[in-house]
């Protein structure tokens, strides 16, 4: 992808937000208030950049604090500096900070190798120890009982049979979504916001979509139909853009969640450059309490790229027919 | 223009000419057509062209389709054509080009793969797609494999920064019509399910002016020296969706063509070829 690479040479080292700007609500902001659209509209339009350090998930060796001392914040802030000067496998999401924290890159595909450094967009160090805000211990909540059960069968026959078909291999793989909401830092991870009066369109790179979303509308669709992305309807609240969307499809699996989970996102603009990206997640069927999540989207003066994944999809036809290959010598040799 | 209005008008009036008759089009008047904050022509909204112009955009018969099981289903219906002049004004080998193309149509058509169409194939193929409009940008939502394109109003200057299937699209005002070079296009999109292709160095010119507050009148010029022997126009209306609550859906096809491109590579398949 060379966007990437064209990206990381714009900005090579690894940017810090300072502890506070980021991690305050919106409402608690000094003053930045969002310029206007021509249609009197908070202005959320842009290029926005998902490109922060922290986990979804608070690391255990951070137990209760959601942020650092302002030393381990500097020393974090040191070894992040270092693998991003490096020339070991790439890090993408969550992998970066663990590496931070360990002091170790770890290959996540070491039988085939890895993307590398090359691939890397910088990332944002932010002084928060995980994106999940509530639970207020950074934690996913517990699941339900049917649904791990369900999900730990899924894991499993993907594991025993990965490659029997298109259809065993992941929805990322098939280019068809990296999940609602795709929240994958450094990878792909650039949204740009266009807004008319009646709708606010978010164009995501990552596969190439438009996510539309009505304004003031009427009720959502039938609920017979089903949606890889769900079906959202949106309104300002103050300066804030308001979305829910549910209409999900049962395929349309989310960390263990379906078709039935309604997702109320929130975005405000919190400075020029800082889009706050906050989004709740209940599912009744999964988890035992709704969770909330927060982003720092940050801008981006670089534009959208397009991203045709299946239209240069050799990776799927060589896996499946990789598999086939090593299957046509086992039978051989066991002749 | 608005500010001009009342006193062109007046004096329109006074030489007892009409508007139309001054403006010499078929186009609404400027006072009709919907228009956005900042008084440009408004062009937001759910949009889809009718007719049979995505199986053949010169004029031709209708035809047997490629699967007898869906029968009169199936079968590609005649259309008039859309191309000026009636005939895409091709090279002798790309005319042979396009010829082989049709005769093997469903095989090499890149949308029965679910690729992206590329313009201006997008925005006549059978599905709906969303323009979402800002001063400093269009955003046109395809239904169809959630293509889109993103339209950059009055920066002639940025270059495409990498060839793409939907290529690079810099915007402009001309009067009440919204112009758009579409640039960088790979190679590989065709123009309609009759092998109609073009190279990549194909150049389209789309316009795109009201005819009404529901209807645009799409107007594109291909220029292709790999292929065409000089530059040539289509012409089409969009009409708007009115129906009640339209909204675009998915068409996420990919799902939908993976039988196709990789049934023969599951395990135990029959087949051993795409």
């Amino acid at each position: 992808m060379k966007p990437m690479s064209i990206r990381k040479t714009l900005a090579r080292a690894v940017a810090v937000i300072l502890a506070g700007a980021a991690l305050a609500p919106a409402h608690a902001q000094d003053a930045y208030v969002a310029p206007r659209t021509v249609n009197g509209q908070p202005d959320l339009q842009g290029v926005w950049a998902n490109n922060s350090t922290t986990p979804l998930q608070r690391p255990a060796e951070f137990a209760d604090r959601a942020t650092l001392t302002d030393e381990e914040f500097e020393a974090l802030a040191a070894r992040a500096a270092e693998i991003e000067a490096g020339t070991g496998d790439a890090l993408f999401g969550d992998g970066f900070l663990s590496a931070a924290i360990s002091g170790t890159v770890e290959s996540y595909d070491p039988a085939t190798g890895n993307y590398d450094q090359t691939w890397m967009a910088s990332r944002t160090l932010e002084n928060r120890t995980s994106l999940i805000v509530d639970p207020p211990n950074g934690r996913l909540p517990e699941m339900l009982p049917a649904a791990r059960e369900r999900m730990m069968a899924e894991i499993q026959e993907r594991r025993a049979n990965p490659s029997d078909s298109y259809t065993s291999r992941p929805l990322q793989e098939r280019c068809i979504t990296y999940g609602m909401p795709y929240m994958l830092a450094g990878y792909n991870s650039y949204y740009q916001i266009v807004q008319s009066a009646t709708h606010v369109a978010i164009i995501q790179e990552m596969i190439h979509d438009v996510r539309l979303i009505p304004l003031d509308a009427g009720p959502h669709v039938d609920e017979k139909i089903r949606l890889w992305h769900g079906d959202s309807r949106g309104w300002f609240e103050g300066d804030t853009l308001v979305i829910e969307t549910r209409n999900f499809s049962d395929a349309s699996e989310f960390r263990g969640s379906r078709g039935n989970r309604v997702f109320k996102e929130r975005f405000t603009r919190t400075a020029h450059d800082n889009l706050q990206y906050e989004f709740t997640i209940e599912d009744a069927e999964t988890w035992v309490s709704p969770w909330t999540a927060v982003l720092n989207w940050t801008r981006s003066e670089d534009p959208i790229y397009e991203y045709a994944c299946h239209e240069g999809n050799y990776a799927l036809e060589g896996i499946l027919s990789g598999a086939r290959a090593e299957e046509r010598m086992a039978a051989e040799q066991g002749n | 223009m608005a500010k001009l209005l009342p006193c062109f008008t007046a004096l329109s009036a006074a030489l007892g000419l009409s508007l139309s008759l001054l403006t010499g089009s078929a186009s609404a008047q400027p006072s009709d057509i919907p228009r956005t904050a900042d008084g440009k022509p408004d062009f937001n909204g759910l949009w889809q062209a009718l007719g049979n112009n995505h199986w053949g955009i010169e004029p031709h018969n209708a035809r047997m389709g490629p699967d007898y099981r869906w029968a009169a289903l199936g079968a590609i219906p005649a259309g008039l054509g859309v191309v000026e002049g009636g005939e895409i004004p091709y090279t002798p080998e790309a005319r042979a080009k396009q010829q082989e193309n049709q005769a093997d149509w469903l095989a090499r058509d890149p949308v029965v793969k679910c690729y992206m169409p590329g313009v201006p194939r997008a925005n006549y193929m059978p599905f709906p797609f969303q323009i979402v409009q800002s001063p400093e940008h269009v955003v046109m939502a395809y239904e169809f494999a959630s293509a889109n394109r993103i339209v950059y109003m009055d920066r002639p200057d940025f270059a495409a920064p990498v060839p793409s299937w939907m290529g690079h699209s810099l915007g402009r005002w001309e009067g009440d019509t919204l112009v758009i070079d579409v640039t960088e296009q790979m190679p590989d999109t065709w123009l309609d399910h009759s092998g109609n292709h073009h190279t990549d160095q194909l150049k389209v010119t789309e316009r795109y002016t009201h005819l009404s507050r529901d209807v645009i009148q799409y107007e594109v010029t291909l220029e292709d020296p790999g292929v065409y022997t000089r530059p040539w126009r289509m012409k089409m209306p969009l009409y708007r969706r009115l129906d009640e609550n339209a909204q675009l859906l998915e068409f996420k096809c990919v799902e939908f063509a993976e039988e196709l491109l990789y049934g023969h590579l599951v395990k135990g398949a029959e087949r051993t070829e795409p």
